[in-house]
């Protein structure tokens, strides 16, 4: 088991070196957008989960 | 040799002008031929991933869309149409250029934050998902008196023998087989003759379900287009129809038979849901039914042969899904870890891929077992939440579609950015209305 996570830790750190560096350069302005937008969705998604356990209780 | 030219052949080049009415005829047949034959071979993707989209969660949406609101949503479910086209069609384009699947694409464009961003949300979306689809594929069977457990080794053993034969084309081709009885549906839509006049009206004029009795612009109507839309256009979608197209190996002289594909696969989704939408408003308006499971429970009184079609066709909808998203899991790992990820490899040749997916059949299976486990508020709380979390996957898509140093003359055009553009606003305005119904619902936190 252990042997398996060391494999998939230096899989993933592999991974984050090989794309370290993105292809596509974004303005601060549009990365600040898209962390905005994926805040606000997982604001969204917080409401529907506590709206969720609410009706779950009914 | 120039009259053999003319009888058999034109010569490459050379205008037909010079032939008779029966010749260019001939050959006008012969050009079409060739050309279905090469779209026969190309088709396959979108056509998939379309009817997939109308799984189990999906057909419990459609019927409680038409047990509630009867055919006062037709309109929203036809535009989703070309919504679903619009987007789908991207992938397309995306994966024929680039080779690469959706969630490689980002990690390459994107860079290493955004890529597991967007291969966790993808995991978390799809395997509540799948959670639905083995939902519904039991719902279905208990109906026919099959226990779940029993369902659940059916489905295993099926969709295991579906991808183990090593080769895409037989994966592709058996799996098209499901996506025509997901077809299933239409001829109850002429059993249960609906009044003509009011299905035309709710398809083609567009507006709001009027107020109570039937709600209006509530939380409940919000919380059903949220789940409408979310059932037509979910995430696992662009990663599967991108990594699809790549793994069957289409080329950019592809694509244009690769959209037509998508088009008559938006075409299909579209037919399925109303014919659903129809028979259950005309069997179901205003009785309360949770789920697509309980509505076939309460039509087989009414007609034994509709309910029938209707658990067949919640099953296949089912097993469809399910594939369909733990392929586009499987794929996405595959391609971000560096594993064999092709359905044209054996077990052997690819096993992370395949352990991946059979991963995610036992665990969906299991939570399905759980006692007690509020399983349709899973089913259609899943849609919903997919949907909020669209925008940031279709952003992403746009972007990279945008990028005209890698898409070349594929780039979109102004016309596709409007449109994918005003999708992207219309579901974050559609899922703020929910928030804000929600958050004023004075059940809210009782």
């Amino acid at each position: 088991m252990n042997s398996i996570i060391k494999s998939l830790m230096r899989q993933v750190r592999e991974i984050n070196r090989k794309y370290a560096v993105p292809e596509i350069t974004t303005t601060p302005l549009v990365r600040f957008c898209l962390i905005g937008l994926r805040i606000y969705l997982l604001f969204l998604v917080v409401l529907l989960i506590v709206s969720f356990i609410i009706a779950a209780r009914r | 040799m120039a009259m053999q030219q003319t009888i058999l052949e034109p010569a490459k080049g050379q205008p037909d002008a010079g032939m008779n009415l029966v010749a260019r005829s001939f050959f006008a047949f012969r050009r079409s031929a060739k050309a279905m034959r090469l779209f026969l071979a190309i088709a396959g993707p979108g056509i998939i991933v379309m009817v997939a989209d109308n799984d189990a969660g999906g057909i419990t949406t459609y019927t409680m869309t038409g047990a509630q609101y009867k055919f006062h949503l037709l309109w929203f479910l036809i535009l989703l149409g070309p919504v679903a086209y619009y987007v789908q069609e991207m992938t397309v384009r995306l994966g024929a250029v680039t080779k690469r699947g959706h969630a490689e694409a980002i990690f390459a464009s994107f860079g290493r934050f955004w890529g597991w961003f967007s291969l966790l949300d993808l995991v978390l979306t799809d395997w509540l998902t799948m959670i639905t689809e083995f939902i519904g594929m039991t719902a279905a069977m208990s109906i026919f008196h099959i226990p779940p457990i029993v369902t659940i080794l059916v489905v295993w053993i099926i969709m295991g023998s579906m991808i183990m034969s090593g080769r895409y084309w037989t994966w592709e081709k058996v799996t098209l087989v499901f996506c025509v009885v997901n077809l299933i549906y239409i001829p109850a839509a002429f059993m249960v003759h609906p009044s003509v006049r009011e299905v035309l009206y709710g398809s083609f004029v567009p507006y709001l379900p009027p107020r109570p009795p039937v709600g209006g612009p509530s939380n409940g109507l919000f919380f059903m287009l949220m789940a409408n839309i979310g059932t037509t256009i979910a995430p696992w979608m662009l990663f599967f129809q991108q990594s699809s197209v790549v793994d069957k190996g289409l080329k950019e002289k592809d694509i244009k038979f690769g959209k037509i594909d998508t088009f008559i696969g938006a075409i299909l989704t579209v037919v399925v849901a109303v014919v659903l939408i129809i028979v259950c408003g005309e069997l179901l308006y205003g009785k309360n039914v949770n789920d697509a499971a309980e509505a076939a429970r309460s039509i087989m009184p009414q007609s034994r042969f509709i309910g029938t079609i209707f658990a067949i066709g919640l099953f296949d909808a089912g097993l469809l899904g399910a594939v369909c998203i733990s392929l586009a899991s499987s794929w996405a790992f595959g391609e971000v870890f560096g594993w064999a990820h092709s359905l044209n490899h054996k077990i052997k040749e690819a096993p992370w891929f395949y352990a991946y997916f059979f991963f995610t059949l036992l665990l969906a299976g299991t939570v399905v077992m759980i006692p007690g486990a509020p399983l349709v508020l899973i089913t259609l709380f899943v849609q919903v939440i997919a949907t909020s979390l669209l925008p940031a996957a279709l952003v992403f898509l746009i972007i990279l579609l945008n990028d005209k140093k890698t898409m070349g003359k594929y780039v979109n055009t102004r016309w596709q950015n409007i449109a994918n553009i005003t999708i992207v606003v219309a579901v974050i305005v559609t899922s703020t209305l929910y928030a804000i119904s929600t958050i004023f619902d004075p059940n809210f936190l009782k």
